[in-house]
């Protein structure tokens, strides 16, 4: 039996490495770059950014490979599908997500390809549509949901999955939108984030850890203008958007920001160009490529950016009839970090703690432009106040917050007059835990090193009327 | 010839073990164990990264491990020829010539050599040794010691005053600075300086002495954190003003502008007294430097080197050029050299009020207005030294055993020079550099050092808000000699280091993904092998207690109280406090729980060294060791104290200060455990 079993081993081990060097010598040179693009047809109605009909919801598209050193050779990759777009490549540079439906009357659903047998399956099987998904270290992914339901409203949620499409989690709890989501080095995800309740906002680029705490503002683009692109991280620390004027025909921006300081770091990149921008795609040392349409073009071309110039310039491909609306390089990448989650489902709460609901920033020349000092907060709900409560002397408060729902602070004199309008709305994951330094002040600033006084008691069970809340005991780590 | 062999057989046999443990059917029982140690399920079955790489004596330890030079700290002469390297870990200096870009000659000094000076005239050079207690002076025509200078207990930074007839050097353990006549080698005055000082620098006047401090003054939790900075006057030799900075700590050096008009220091920014709920936004550390005007009422001013996606965990070093253009900050935490534009700072500073100011030094977004540049380095970069022209600045690549030149100017490292050490990284070496590097932590805002520096505490309480926030105070505690002594941390939850430095650590410190396995494996072997205790020469120089140790040794293992009553085991000193750590491994109520605090036992702490570690107890509210007793021992559930005489109370005191390492108690306990065994028969 053992002499036998020994063989066998044998016999699968020479037949493994007969197969692994055919399939060597068979793989395509690797230094053959495959770009992947989505196309679709020109002449589309334009983009609703709030809906994301057009804009995310590409009706039509196609995702399709090219061949960098020949360009003219495009293969569809997805034409067994009414409408396909926005491919994420897997770290491996073997696999790719992508948004897509297979008859026109179908809802979106999130698909996964191989890349080398473009074989195709199912990972998202909802009701409702879901688009822009990306990888997340640990085997998961993220992707934006349309959703409608008390708690937000209607809008687009983001949520993760693992790679089968089980263990669903929503991940945002807010009453907006949350599209086009990419993933940080830093484990963290960026996606573009506008408020729809109770008035529609411009959209900012929120960071949040992949199970949704944290969630944080990271950038805001001036008044005027708005970002239209999935964000896209280069190697060398900086993240790559396309800024569209709001009801203008002005040319679009290429910008960048630091990711070290992403607020006040913007640079304008394309100061050369005149013309539409859709997508770009870093390429590595310093270089990328971007999707652009020129005034007299009717069309989305690739082409080489020139950094120096701040222009398009060469025309790597373009397609008659096609717009070229995303770009993304079939090849491995670094994985970003798998950051530990905090989230503990069988908490039902989350706590927060402020340091000084009256700091505001740095404040000159005092008596000027000081505020009233507020003595209480309201907490507000979608369509309810959650309660109104008193602050510490400090101006610290530290509140246990029902988890997964949307709320926002507002302070309050003591005569529960306004001081300081609503923040931005927020929510806590169950056993989440988070801080912020004061009310509405600069986001570059940390806390003083004190003790706030809020947190030498109990927490305030929000909202009010609740007295206990019966949660698993969070253990003493 | 028969020892050898037997060894060899004895490898042979644990590898053969090792190996069947790959294989079923004991692989199940490997996969369990290892389960168990990590408390994971999912870390590599390799049996080498416990077995192995843990050893600490015998042949397998020689093996796996190597002696490096670890280059510490910096002096060039000033033609910028030759360069002296003090190799902390080798015991020596190292003479450098820049040229060749070789060591050429390796000078043994004493024990953990700390700092280097060079007298004006480049004859001579003195070496503190920060574990043996003295300077060595060394000729530098011969390059050999040629006299040894006895100071204060853990001698670090040194400086020659005008005349270069006083040494002045900073005992980093007994916080004290020496005046030494080098003439006569004596030490002629000793002042009191900061809490665990480091660093020194004279004004370019030479008049006055400044020394920068690592440790917060002791002060009850909630108060702020403050350290100070002691300015000496050389002329009269005495402190003259004790400089309070607010908020920061771990200043680890000084360096001056050369018109005198300021100088910059680097430090640290800890957000202790706030919850550690997050790392983003700055809540757990923040790195920086203080700008210590030296005009009259001049200001220390505060500038963080962070920004707000990315820390520069650990600054240790500075030095400016000649030129007062730019001063360099070596961020060890990070391998990465800041670069400062001086005239951006002091524009800053010229052009804001001081309440604009403090408010900058809790500002993230200022250090884009004043770093020029990042220069990366190798592991761990500690002191550095401008050649006298300002052009280059050599870089001591602390855990990379190599000196990195960077030109000035440009601000690019142009050569780097090997110091020879062993090329190989033992896992115990990569262990190091795991501790000292902030990469670990989320956006590298702090590394184990930041709370750890020497691998031993900060003297910090913080508030680790895994549960509730403002609840169960924890005191920072060494790492030295840590490994025998599971369970870890106070409530003793970690039964051993794989989990202490786990996936939970991970979730509630530092919030980034987690140590791989390989970083695990090499934490654990450095942490189980490489961090010995310093002698504590300060109060057990000899290993011989004095009279009122012995006495007080006599309180520690008493069996009967003043009044000859029977004093229960379980309230005896040594019961829970059994040598060679002075720790029974076990739980223990010992009436310390205050109302911040969860009902909980806690882990019986190790004593080794204890008067090096205050404040005491897990919520650090003993700020003495007397007052675990004056003011926390009250119940007596922490040993039979209420019937002891003041005078007992301070010989228990003394004794307990004159603990050394475990070393010097393994016969003790050996005596003790046979006590016991005589006793139960």
């Amino acid at each position: 039996m053992m002499i036998r079993g020994r063989k066998h081993i044998i016999l699968s081990l020479s037949i493994l490495c007969i197969l692994n060097s055919i399939s060597v010598s068979c793989r395509k040179n690797p230094q053959e770059k495959l770009l992947l693009v989505t196309i679709a047809k020109t002449g589309r109605p334009d983009p609703d950014f709030i809906s994301g009909k057009s804009w995310r919801f590409v009706d039509g598209a196609q995702i399709a490979t090219v061949n960098l050193n020949k360009p003219s050779r495009l293969r569809i990759l997805t034409g067994d599908f009414h409408s396909a777009c926005y491919p994420e490549v897997s770290y491996d540079g073997k696999r790719i997500l992508f948004t897509a439906r297979i008859n026109e009357n179908d809802p979106w659903q999130i698909w996964e390809m191989k890349l080398s047998t473009g074989k195709t399956r199912k990972i998202i099987s909802l009701s409702e549509n879901c688009v822009d998904p990306v990888y997340l270290p640990g085997d998961r992914i993220a992707f934006s949901r349309h959703i409608v339901n008390d708690t937000v409203g209607e809008g687009h949620s983001l949520f993760t999955c693992n790679m089968y499409g089980s263990n669903l989690k929503q991940i945002t709890f807010y009453p907006g939108n949350y599209f086009a989501p990419a993933v940080l080095k830093d484990g963290r995800i960026l996606a573009l984030s506008r408020q729809l309740t109770p008035s529609v906002k411009d959209p900012v680029l929120t960071v949040m850890r992949p199970d949704g705490t944290k969630a944080d503002m990271f950038f805001k683009a001036d008044p005027e203008k708005v970002i239209v692109n999935r964000p896209r991280e280069t190697d060398d620390g900086r993240i790559l958007l396309v800024e569209k004027y709001k009801g203008s025909d002005s040319p679009d921006n290429l910008i960048s920001i630091n990711y070290n300081r992403p607020l006040h770091t913007k640079k304008i990149l394309s100061s050369g160009a005149k013309g539409s921008f859709k997508a770009v795609l870093p390429l590595g040392s310093g270089k990328f490529m971007v999707s652009f349409r020129e005034p007299e073009s009717d069309k989305y071309s690739v082409r080489e950016f020139n950094a120096e110039t701040g222009t398009p310039d060469k025309v790597v491909f373009e397609l008659k009839d096609h717009d070229v609306l995303d770009l993304a390089i079939a090849g491995e990448y670094q994985r970003p970090k798998k950051l530990p989650s905090e989230v503990d489902l069988q908490v039902k709460t989350g706590l927060l703690m402020c340091q000084d609901i009256n700091f505001h920033g740095f404040i000159s020349d005092a008596g000027s432009n000081v505020m009233p000092r507020a003595s209480k907060i309201e907490i507000l709900g979608i369509d309810s106040t959650y309660g109104i409560v008193p602050v510490e002397k400090d101006g610290s408060f530290y509140l246990k917050v029902l988890a997964d729902k949307p709320f926002r602070i507002r302070s309050l004199d003591e005569n529960n007059r306004v001081l300081s309008g609503e923040c931005s709305w927020m929510w806590l994951r169950p056993n989440e835990r988070r801080g912020c330094v004061g009310c509405h002040e600069d986001p570059e600033t940390v806390p003083v090193n004190r003790i706030p006084l809020a947190v030498t008691k109990d927490p305030v069970i929000i909202p009010v009327h609740i007295t206990e809340v019966r949660e698993k005991s969070v253990e003493l780590e | 010839m028969k020892k050898i062999y037997k060894k060899l057989i004895a490898i042979v046999l644990v590898f053969l073990a090792a190996g069947l443990l790959i294989y079923p059917p004991l692989h199940r029982w490997s996969r369990e164990h290892v389960n168990y140690i990590t408390a994971t399920d999912n870390h590599r079955l390799d049996c080498f990264s416990c077995h192995l790489y843990t050893q600490k004596t015998g042949i397998l330890a020689k093996l796996v491990n190597a002696d490096y030079y670890s280059p510490f700290n910096l002096a060039i002469t000033n033609d910028g020829k030759r360069l002296f390297v003090v190799a902390e870990e080798n015991n020596s200096l190292l003479v450098v010539d820049t040229e060749k870009g070789k060591v050429t000659e390796k000078i043994k000094v004493g024990t953990r050599p700390h700092s280097v000076v060079l007298d004006n005239s480049e004859s001579r050079a003195f070496v503190s040794n920060q574990w043996s207690d003295n300077i060595s002076v060394i000729d530098l025509e011969t390059l050999s010691v040629i006299k040894t200078l006895k100071t204060g207990n853990g001698p670090a930074g040194l400086a020659l005053n005008r005349d270069e007839k006083y040494l002045y050097v900073v005992n980093s353990y007994s916080s004290d600075i020496s005046v030494i006549d080098i003439s006569t080698g004596n030490e002629v005055k000793r002042l009191t300086a900061g809490n665990n000082p480091t660093g020194i620098q004279s004004s370019p006047d030479k008049s006055r002495f400044y020394i920068t401090s690592r440790r917060a003054l002791l002060r009850p939790y909630g108060e702020p954190v403050t350290c100070e900075l002691t300015v000496v006057n050389d002329s009269i030799k005495r402190v003259i003003e004790r400089r309070e900075v607010n908020s920061a700590y771990m200043m680890e050096n000084i360096e001056f502008t050369s018109d005198g008009h300021f100088a910059i220091m680097p430090l640290i920014r800890p957000k202790n007294l706030v919850p550690s709920i997050q790392v983003e936004r700055g809540f757990m550390m923040t790195s920086g430097i203080g700008i210590v005007e030296l005009k009259p009422d001049g200001r220390i001013i505060q500038m963080l080197l962070d920004e707000p996606n990315a820390y520069y965990a650990d600054p240790f070093d500075v030095a400016i050029t000649p030129d007062q253009k730019k001063a360099f900050i070596s961020s060890s935490g990070v391998n990465v050299i800041s670069v400062v534009a001086i005239d951006s700072l002091l524009s800053i500073i010229s052009e804001s009020s001081t309440e604009l100011l403090d408010y900058y030094a809790n500002y993230l977004g200022l250090s884009s207005r004043f770093v020029i540049k990042r220069i990366p380095t190798g592991a761990n970069p500690k002191g550095m030294i401008l050649s006298k022209d300002g052009s280059l600045l050599y870089v001591a690549e602390h855990l990379q055993d190599r000196i990195a030149v960077i030109d000035a100017g440009k601000m690019e490292t142009v050569k780097t020079i090997d110091l020879g050490g062993p090329e190989r990284v033992t896992m115990a070496r990569l262990g190091r550099r795991v501790l000292n590097n902030a990469s670990g932590t989320f956006q590298n805002q702090y590394s184990c050092y930041t709370c750890h520096p020497d691998a031993h505490e900060d003297g910090l309480v913080y508030n680790m808000a895994s549960k509730d926030m403002g609840r169960n105070l924890a005191n920072t505690q060494s790492l030295r000699d840590i490994g025998d002594t599971p369970p870890f941390k106070w409530n003793g939850k970690n039964h051993t280091i794989y989990k202490q430095d786990g996936m939970r650590f991970s979730t509630v410190l530092t919030r980034n993904e987690p140590f791989s396995d390989k970083e695990l494996d090499a934490l654990v072997a450095y942490i189980v092998t490489g961090i010995p205790y310093p002698p504590n020469l300060m109060y057990n120089p000899d290993g011989q207690l004095n009279e009122i140790q012995l006495r007080g040794k006599a309180i520690f293992e008493r069996t009967k109280d003043n009044f000859g009553r029977e004093i229960p085991p379980e309230l005896r000193c040594n019961t829970c406090h059994t040598p060679p750590y002075f720790t029974n491994l076990k739980m223990a109520d010992v009436g310390t729980l205050i109302e911040s605090d969860d009902s909980m036992l806690f882990d019986t702490p190790h004593l080794n060294n204890v008067y090096a570690s205050p404040p005491y107890l897990h919520h650090g509210r003993a700020l003495t060791l007397e007052e675990i007793w004056t003011k926390y021992g009250t119940t007596e559930k922490h040993g039979i104290v209420n019937d002891m005489t003041k005078i007992q109370l301070n010989e228990l005191i003394e004794y307990l200060k004159s603990l050394s390492g475990p070393e010097y108690y393994r016969e003790e306990n050996k005596k003790l455990l046979a006590r016991i065994g005589q006793h139960k028969k």
